[in-house]
């Protein structure tokens, strides 16, 4: 007794002593944001972001012109040593600070009137709950860590269950188990994930809105995962396997709602053998998709890694259960309508600085399968490729991609499916300067005659010509170029070479004086029907950008600079019917940035001036955009 | 043919000789496994913090020309999961290095209080007359943290000319004047390792935190107060990368938040 007083004593003394509690010291920690964005563009329409969703019924908050602001809470609550907890509320990102009252009471559908609540949920900031977890390391033999609810999936791969992008970081939800044996040789990752109701299968969703199924049934639909991972000294050696499955009820049951025989009897009045109500409700599977990937990282030497990567993609569909997307969407699916099984192969060799001079080499050979599918696979923000590819942000092995909620500042991301070849590139740093070149050619597993592109493979309907992410529209009333998702074509005989070079030098002048170069060329040739020559396309596209950024005084740099674009497409879009008709693209860009952080404040601003001609006389009249945009963000943390 | 051969002898020749003039005047190593602090310490629990993110294996310091380089070797590849080049970073965004110099090794000569954030100091003896930040942040950021948390200590802090990611090895070049000359005999260094935290405290350097629990972007196996050292890993003398430099890691780095007048611990620096 007289020891546990002594105990409590000091313990009161030590927390005396102790430096005034603040939120870290206490059982949760709070983790604030406000976020404001301007975005503005010499055309006329109003909103908060570039592109929105694809959906023709989606938000109506994208637009080019306006400001508005978010705020976050994230509460980290430490439970106990073993135990965690974690929420984050975040306002709803759509209200343009003009939208004064607005409650999102009321819906006026499109009617502009006075009643300042005719704007709808979407512009009215309401605080949301977008994510919550329990993590607890249950004294159970291998576990580390259980986690119940959201999480960004990154603990998988970008082929098999990808992490999710940003904007979706907390909206996966799922039971995770997190262990290991021994001193960490072997590890394990376990996951059941709740599947998106939307997008992880045909018709874009994993029952919504698909006409075979009068009664959608999404609340069973889960997804799989497993990673074993084995680390002993000399390398890394994962093996990943994934299973989405997107389950239907079975309409046959006379207990399911809306079943053909709900009295058990055909539909000339005789009873149906074996068929009887027992108050319980068949599933089937209407969409699953596999990925199993094993990958080797070892480094033999000091300077060498080796990466060795092997997957096995397969997609089963029930046509029954599963309207055909391909057919009634445009070619506008995410899946292949049949069942697909394919194999993807990667190889890595990377040496770093071998001979101490500052010269780096990486090669790489892929070779992707012309029906692999990632289903559930990274959509964007994830790369799996070395090459620059056409688009400069990522190349992803999905049809799945989402080029979606974001502003003409952001990467874009391209479906890689199919692609076979090599890259090379060397890189060199000395001081302040380094270099990259790069070389890659491909062929595509995709290169196909007569492909049924009407009912089966997806071609997302514009599939010709350098897509243009500089002035992107979905619905293409712009001649943008073809989808970065359109990987299947009727007729195909294709064949891609890219040449990349980037040059950086920086001064110790000020902050910082960087001067950046990149140019790139892509000879895309496609010999299309090889019934004639008159549709064979040839493209030649030819970027260059000069970059000049200065860290003016601290926490301020600027930075300045311009692009030219040429591209000269051979019989770039046609039919075999109607011809082909060439098609040349110049482009001018000059852009100007600047960024501002002090004592956690960030403001940053980006300005651009875009130049473009469309050549495509006579068979179409040429086009010309004379563009300025603008946008800016102030963000602040505590 | 013979030219074939005099042209692969020269460039062989050429790459010996560029491979000789690089022969590092500081070569240290350090275990593997030993990323734990004090012997406790736990990565944060989301999944970008692999395991040996933080586990230091190599410090070398390099002579070229006018420059310094700076080249810290981890156990696990250095990967950019935060996008670095979206806040004009350098190719990378969890490791944080601070590379400490004793250049002058006097007594009371220098600073003895480590950068705000890693809680911990300097003995008399081995107090600091540089420290070199490697990190992701662009050198405006980093400008802009010390003027505003570590100003008294502005003079001492090398940005580097260059932040670059090699496979498993961060590289900073330095211009050796801005390190008041070239490497010499006698000069210490320590090297604690770090995470870079974009997000940092007020009063942090862009520091993350080290916690008693672990949690999604603290580590953990520390203390929620500000007497644990917030160093996860580190070079010890003999830098060799022998077993028992583990154990002298967890000495080094052992503290105790009984007695919040004790000083913090106090980092050791190696004189190779």
């Amino acid at each position: 007794m007289r020891r546990g007083l002594l105990a409590a004593v000091t313990g009161a003394m030590a927390l005396a002593a102790a430096p005034p509690a603040n939120a870290d010291i206490a059982n949760f920690d709070l983790a604030a944001r406000i976020y404001t964005k301007w975005l503005y563009r010499n055309n006329d329409s109003q909103g908060l972001l570039n592109l929105g969703t694809p959906h023709p019924d989606g938000d109506d908050y994208a637009g080019d012109n306006g400001v508005g602001t978010e705020f976050e809470l994230k509460f980290f609550g430490r439970v106990s040593k073993y135990v965690q907890g974690y929420a984050r509320i975040q306002s709803r990102f759509g209200e343009l600070w003009q939208d004064w009252w607005e409650s999102g009471n009321r819906w006026y559908d499109g009617e502009t009137n006075t009643s300042g609540e005719s704007g709808g949920m979407n512009h009215a900031s309401y605080i949301k709950l977008r994510g919550t977890f329990v993590r607890a390391a249950i004294p159970i033999p291998t576990i580390d860590w259980v986690t119940i609810g959201s999480s960004d999936l990154g603990m998988f791969n970008p082929w098999s269950i990808g992490k999710v992008r940003y904007i979706d970081r907390d909206n996966a939800k799922g039971i995770f188990l997190d262990g290991h044996v021994g001193d960490g040789i072997f590890s394990y990752n376990l996951a059941v994930i709740a599947l998106p109701k939307l997008y992880v299968g045909p018709y874009w969703s994993t029952g919504l809105t698909d006409p075979n199924l009068p009664n959608p049934f999404w609340s069973a639909d889960w997804a799989y995962g497993a990673k074993f991972t084995v680390a002993p000294s000399f390398g890394t050696f994962t093996l990943v396997s994934t299973l989405t499955n997107d389950v239907e009820i079975d309409r046959s049951d006379p207990d399911a709602v809306g079943s053909l025989y709900p009295d058990c009897t055909d539909d000339l009045g005789n009873p149906i053998v074996g068929c009887a109500k027992d108050h319980a409700v068949d599933y089937f599977s209407r969409y699953m998709n596999s990925v199993t990937t094993i990958e080797a990282q070892v480094e033999p030497l000091s300077w060498m890694s080796v990466n060795a990567f092997g997957g096995f993609s397969a997609g089963l569909i029930d046509r029954k259960l599963a309207a055909n997307g391909v057919e009634r969407m445009a070619g506008v699916s995410p899946v292949v309508y049949k069942d697909t099984y394919d194999f993807a192969v990667r190889a890595r060799v990377e040496l770093s600085d071998p001979f101490d001079i500052g010269l780096s080499i990486k090669a790489e050979y892929f070779n992707i399968g012309a029906e692999w599918n990632s289903i559930f696979g990274a959509r964007r923000e994830s790369d799996v490729l070395l090459t620059d590819g056409f688009l400069e942000g990522g190349q992803l092995p999905t049809l799945n991609l989402a080029n979606e909620f974001v502003d003409f500042d952001e990467p874009w991301y391209e479906s890689c499916i199919g692609w076979h070849g090599g890259t090379l590139v060397a890189q060199y740093a000395i001081g302040g300067f380094d270099m990259s070149a790069e070389g890659t050619y491909m062929t595509y597993n995709t290169n196909a005659q007569d492909r049924d592109v009407e009912t089966t493979y997806p071609n997302f309907l514009h599939e010709d010509g350098f897509t243009d992410t500089d002035l992107y529209d979905y619905a293409n009333t712009t001649d943008r170029g073809r989808d970065p998702r359109s990987v299947y074509h009727l007729n195909q005989d294709r064949r891609t070479a890219i040449a990349v070079l980037n040059a950086r030098y920086v001064f110790d002048v000020l902050g910082g004086l960087e001067l950046s170069t990149k140019a790139k060329f892509i000879h895309d040739l496609d010999y299309r029907s090889h019934t004639t020559a008159s549709d064979d396309y040839t493209g030649d596209l030819l970027t260059w950008r000069g970059k000049v950024g200065l860290g003016v005084a601290p926490g301020l740099l600027v930075e300045a600079g311009a692009q030219i674009d040429r591209w000269w497409e051979k019989r770039r879009d046609g039919t075999l019917k109607t011809g082909y008709g060439d098609i040349d693209t110049a482009k001018h860009r000059a852009f100007a940035g600047l960024t501002y952080e002090f004592e956690g404040l960030k403001f940053r601003y980006a300005i651009e001036f875009l130049d473009k001609d469309q050549f495509r006389e006579p068979r179409k009249p040429d086009q010309h955009w004379l563009v300025f945009r603008s946008k800016a963000s102030l963000e602040v943390n505590w | 043919m013979r030219r074939l051969v005099s042209v692969i002898a020269g460039v062989a020749a050429a790459t010996a000789a560029a491979a000789a003039i690089a022969e590092p005047v500081v070569s240290l190593k350090d275990p593997a496994g030993d990323d734990n602090g004090p012997g406790a310490y736990t990565y944060p629990t989301d999944a970008v913090y692999k395991p040996g993110s933080f586990d230091i294996l190599s410090f070398d310091v390099d002579v070229k020309g006018s420059d310094v380089v700076f080249k810290v070797g981890v156990r696990s590849k250095i990967e950019d999961p935060w996008d670095s080049k979206a806040w004009q970073g350098n190719g990378f965004s969890l490791q944080f290095v601070q590379v400490y110099i004793d250049t002058d090794r006097k007594d009371g000569s220098g600073t003895c209080e480590g950068l705000p954030g890693m809680n911990v100091r300097f003995r008399s003896a081995s107090c600091w007359e540089k420290v070199v930040l490697v990190s992701p942040q662009p050198k405006s950021r980093l400008q802009s943290e010390i003027g505003q948390k570590a100003a008294k200590m502005k003079a001492g802090v090398v940005i580097p000319t260059a932040t670059r990611v090699d496979g498993k090895t961060l590289v900073a070049t330095v211009k050796a004047s801005d390190l008041g000359g070239k490497p010499a005999k006698g000069w210490g260094y320590a090297v604690p390792l770090q995470s870079n935290e974009g997000y940092p405290d007020s009063k942090e350097v862009l520091t993350r935190k080290v916690n008693e629990y672990a949690g999604q972007h603290r580590f953990g196996g520390g203390s929620d107060y500000a007497c644990d050292p917030h160093v996860i890993d580190m070079i010890v003398a003999p830098g060799q990368g022998g077993a028992d430099e583990v154990r002298m890691q967890h000495s080094a780095l052992k503290y105790s938040c009984d007695d919040q007048d004790k000083p913090k611990v106090e980092l050791p620096m190696v004189y190779p």
